[in-house]
């Protein structure tokens, strides 16, 4: 097969591209097909439950969606790079499932205007998810090298604060919180893309001082810890989670922050006492939270009992958990579900917060489990890429950018299940929304990124040594 | 050079336990799943709060409910907007069916039987095949036990009284009346332009209309709880009904003195001195005769015993019941009694003992029925597209065997119509039939007039209809309560039943 290709790769092409040297991906084209004929399935079966006749629903949309994923496929090959071949199709199935609910659901739960076209919530979505496979594709083949990231690290911390603190001085409220900010016709929430930061920010720093974090200990009382002076910018993290859901109002970043920080932590130093630490700090502060505010103990309330009062307070969550109720094993079908009450859904804002739960109703929970397990490979990929990185920060990032996804697809669907207490995060590649669907898109393409074998080989890990040259020095 | 790099942990170990962590988390996601989706999926399904239990109940015509006799008993109506809305016949069904509004949501069998009657449910198969289907909807039409007549009569006999009158076919558990007073009108609630001012007036009406007394009043039982005492000493093998007591007739004078407390007694001018035994004992409700029997019985056996009649847990039937106790549990003695005395008094019931009309109905028909107790039933079919479904009789236990329900039986008949029983169950007499019975008279402890009521069956040979009535703080159960059990009986056998 590679054979077949090789003549292509004595094309010359506009020096801009450079010379291609394209590389058969065919795990990558076996698994896109797979998708592609899930997808056609699903839309004719939604095309049989909304209307009763057996052809495709909206068939433009999935047309171009299912040619952009071609053209990100094809994109690949032709670069000739050696990255993953799963990550791919299983974000292309979630976003094509995406599509389908978004193209099912009222269209005009989401309007927006584009050159004096007004685009309804499938198109809309249409949109996002085009844009985003174009974004995770581009990361994919144009990042050849880690260094930006890698020095940067307090850049990108301050560029993070920066932004948390423009959103909570410009952002506007949105059903009582203040975590959109708007630019011109953009608007987006930035705490969607201060969790990329933040993963950077720890790969950087944890694979720095990993020696010291390891090595050093400071005895306090039973427990055995790093040095506390390198544990500072950590409790800083702490407190900045902490910060979001006092300021924004934002249980679900912070939940999300604050795990994927501890797992990180842990993954770097494979110290379980920091993961204690870190965990009874989060009950302490839970509980801190729950008594100082309001809106964290409805929450809580919710999440203990939502029946005590089904038409009230816990009206979203009793409705999601009947969504389920109403899928059973099988589902009732795409399209066939969600009854409308007086013209309203079951579930409100199900397309941003109860996707899964509309999911769960349509195709049951046999196709619960399915979309937990595209998620369960794409974090499985992540890490497989973490532990095969060629050194410590790659492997941090990837395991982070990894747990970014995953944790909060967690957080979500754990809370429309009664898992977790609800918290308004988006479900990744499935709920409607641009600015997540982009975030999650960066992660996907610097997942690419990490994975392929042919990019820039990390720089000798210099300052390190010098440090622990410098501390063994002291201590003799 | 590379020294400290070697002695660097690798960190595939790490990644590997955080990957244990995340399977682990999405295993609970999927366990959640399951319990969401399969466990709980039926019983949230038929809730009133599903929004699909509410968009079928606006578009689709929800089942009749008929009677035995092919009376409807409910049917639907359009409003002036289209939408459909209940229409009840009469008030005497009211707190049988209940009601079903858009604005109050259900009662009675309208909550019980919502799904089915929407159409949303069904047996499993017909739910799964539903999925498939162009019509999801398919509302059933329920078939009751109950009888237009006699309910009716029981409502009218109970008249502007507060009470309950629960009367079943003890062979097959089917409950042909379940009458309660004061009634209500549930056209009024389920009708959208008076629903409002119907409901308000409703609930801050003193009777307490929308309780349905029959299943969910809990009532001092007085002495036909006796019954339920012969029914766990004769079961337990502590007495026989030839048991007989020394210390009764002496103390048939100034009563039996148990722990200090005294039992007193109010047929000592027609028994004299005679020893009593569980016939005599009946005929004549003595007191004394039945606590010193609760007494040899035992505590932990008289509330073991009971439990196999229903007592101690709501009672498995097609409405919510409340549960019926023996006592409230809160003493150490053995069955939870605080000491002889509250056992002794609880014995002749007049203790903690609390029951429900229809748990009384089912003790007289687990005696009728030769201590075989049937689950009481209102539903006896369900008619969708797919046919009917019949819903058949089932035994609930086997509380006495038929020697001692025999005994029971004589028993019973010699309080209606014994020579000296005549003098305490009279009225409950059914005209040319043998009847068995015990009245009761349930003391409030002094406040105002006791509670009446009244258990029996007939014919006592082969019954074929048991009843409970009680009539709130109406006087002597014999008579108020019984003589209205003997009429509804005697109608019921007189119509052929």
């Amino acid at each position: 097969m590679t054979g077949a290709s090789r003549p292509a790769a004595r094309l010359e092409l506009p020096t801009i591209l450079g010379a291609i040297h394209p590389r058969a991906r065919w795990t990558e084209t076996r698994l896109l097909a797979i998708a592609a004929v899930a997808l056609v399935v699903g839309s004719i079966s939604l095309s049989a439950g909304m209307t009763g006749r057996l052809a495709l629903y909206a068939p433009q949309g999935l047309t171009i969606y299912l040619v952009a994923l071609g053209l990100a496929h094809l994109a690949q090959v032709l670069a000739g790079r050696r990255s993953d071949e799963v990550l791919l199709p299983v974000v292309g199935l979630l976003g094509g499932i995406s599509l389908l609910l978004m193209q099912r659901l009222p269209q005009d739960l989401v309007t927006m205007e584009v050159g004096g076209l007004a685009l309804g919530l499938g198109d809309t979505q249409l949109l996002w998810l085009v844009l985003a496979i174009g974004v995770a594709t581009t990361l994919g083949i144009v990042v050849r090298s880690d260094s930006g990231l890698r020095r940067y690290k307090y850049t990108w911390a301050a560029a993070g604060i920066a932004l948390l603190l423009l959103t909570f001085v410009f952002g506007s409220d949105v059903a009582g919180q203040r975590l959109t900010l708007r630019l011109g016709p953009f608007s987006g929430q930035p705490s969607e893309l201060l969790k990329v930061i933040l993963v950077v920010f720890l790969a950087g720093y944890l694979s720095e001082n990993r020696p010291l974090l390891i090595e050093q200990d400071t005895r306090l009382g039973p427990l055995r810890l790093p040095p506390l002076p390198y544990l500072t910018p950590m409790v800083a993290m702490w407190a900045i989670a902490l910060g979001i859901v006092v300021v924004q109002r934002d249980l679900g970043a912070a939940l999300l922050f604050y795990a994927v920080f501890l797992a990180l932590v842990y993954a770097a130093t494979g110290r379980l006492s920091l993961v204690v630490i870190g965990s009874i700090l989060f009950f302490l502060g839970s509980a801190v939270m729950a008594n100082l505010f309001d809106h964290v103990r409805a929450r809580i309330d919710i999440w203990v009992d939502p029946f005590a009062d089904p038409l009230g307070a816990g009206y979203q969550v009793v409705q999601s958990l009947h969504a389920f109720a109403r899928g059973g094993l099988l589902g009732t079908g795409l399209g066939e579900g969600l009854p409308m009450v007086g013209g309203r859904l079951p579930i409100p804002e199900v397309h941003t917060d109860f996707p899964l739960a509309a999911l769960g109703e349509e195709l049951g929970l046999v196709g619960v489990i399915a979309i937990l397990g595209l998620f369960f490979v794409l974090i499985e990929r992540g890490l497989r890429i973490g532990a095969a990185a060629a050194d410590d920060f790659r492997a941090i990032l990837a395991v982070g950018l990894a747990l970014v996804v995953g944790v909060q697809a967690f957080i979500i669907a754990g809370g429309n299940l009664k898992v977790l207490p609800l918290t308004g995060v988006t479900l990744p590649f499935i709920s409607y929304g641009g600015s997540s669907l982009l975030v999650n898109a960066i992660v996907v393409g610097l997942l690419l990124a990490l994975s392929d074998k042919g990019v820039e080989p990390p720089p000798p890990p210099t300052g390190v040594r010098r440090w622990r040259d410098r501390l063994r020095r002291r201590a003799a | 050079m590379l020294a400290t790099s070697s002695r660097r942990r690798p960190l595939g170990r790490t990644i590997v336990h955080v990957a244990l962590v995340l399977t682990l988390a999405f295993a609970v996601l999927a366990g959640a799943g399951g319990y969401w989706a399969v466990v709980r999926s039926t019983d949230l399904t038929h809730s009133p709060y599903d929004p699909a239990v509410i968009a079928a109940s606006r578009t689709v015509p929800r089942g009749r409910i008929i009677d035995r006799e092919g009376n409807v008993l409910v049917r639907n109506k359009e409003d002036a907007n289209g939408e459909l809305y209940r229409v009840y016949s009469g008030e005497t069904i009211s707190q049988v069916v209940g009601y079903a509004s858009g604005r109050y949501g259900r009662a009675g069998l309208e909550l019980a039987y919502d799904a089915e009657l929407s159409g949303l449910a069904g047996d499993p198969l017909a739910d799964a095949l539903r999925k498939f289907g162009t019509d999801p909807y398919d509302p059933k039409d329920l078939h009751l036990a109950l009888s237009w007549d006699l309910q009716r009569a029981a409502v009218r006999a109970l008249g502007a009284r507060r009470g309950a009158v629960v009367m079943l076919d003890p062979r097959t558990g089917e409950v042909l009346a379940l009458a309660s007073t004061p009634t209500y009108d549930a056209s009024a609630i389920s009708n959208p332009a008076t629903s409002q001012a119907a409901f308000e007036a409703l609930q801050n009406d003193p009777g307490q209309p929308l309780l349905p007394r029959a299943t969910l009043g809990r009532y001092v039982p007085g002495s036909v709880f006796k019954i339920v005492t012969a029914i766990a000493g004769l079961a337990s093998g502590a007495i026989t009904p030839e048991t007989t007591y020394a210390e009764q007739p002496p103390a048939e004078k100034d009563g039996l003195l148990v722990e200090g407390f005294r039992i007193r007694d109010g047929h000592h001018r027609v028994t004299g001195n005679r020893r009593l035994d569980l016939v005599e004992a009946t005929e004549v409700s003595c007191n004394i005769w039945y606590a010193l029997t609760g007494l040899r019985t035992g505590g932990a056996e008289l509330v073991d015993h009971a439990a196999r009649l229903g007592f101690g847990s709501p009672i498995p039937f097609d409405l919510p019941t409340a549960a019926s106790q023996v006592t409230d549990g809160s003493g150490s003695a053995p069955g939870g009694f605080v000491d002889d005395v509250e056992l002794a008094n609880a014995a002749y019931g007049q203790a903690e003992t609390f029951v429900t009309p229809l748990q009384m109905a089912l003790v007289a028909s687990s005696i009728a029925n030769g201590g075989e107790l049937m689950r009481p039933r209102l539903v006896t079919a369900m008619t969708g597209k797919g046919g009917t479904r019949q819903i058949g009789a089932q035994t609930l236990a086997h509380v006495l065997n038929p020697a001692d329900a025999a005994s029971i039986n004589r028993a019973m008949v010699a309080a209606v119509e014994g020579d000296l029983g005549r003098q305490f169950t009279t009225g409950a007499k059914v005209p040319g039939v043998t009847t068995a019975g015990k009245s009761g008279t349930a003391e409030l402890g002094g406040r105002g007039e006791p509670h009446s009521w009244f258990i029996g069956f007939a014919p006592a040979e082969a019954p074929t209809i048991a009843i409970a009535v009680i009539v709130e703080q109406a006087g002597r159960g014999a008579e108020v309560a019984a003589p209205i059990g003997g009429d509804l009986m005697a109608l019921h056998l007189g119509a052929g039943g």
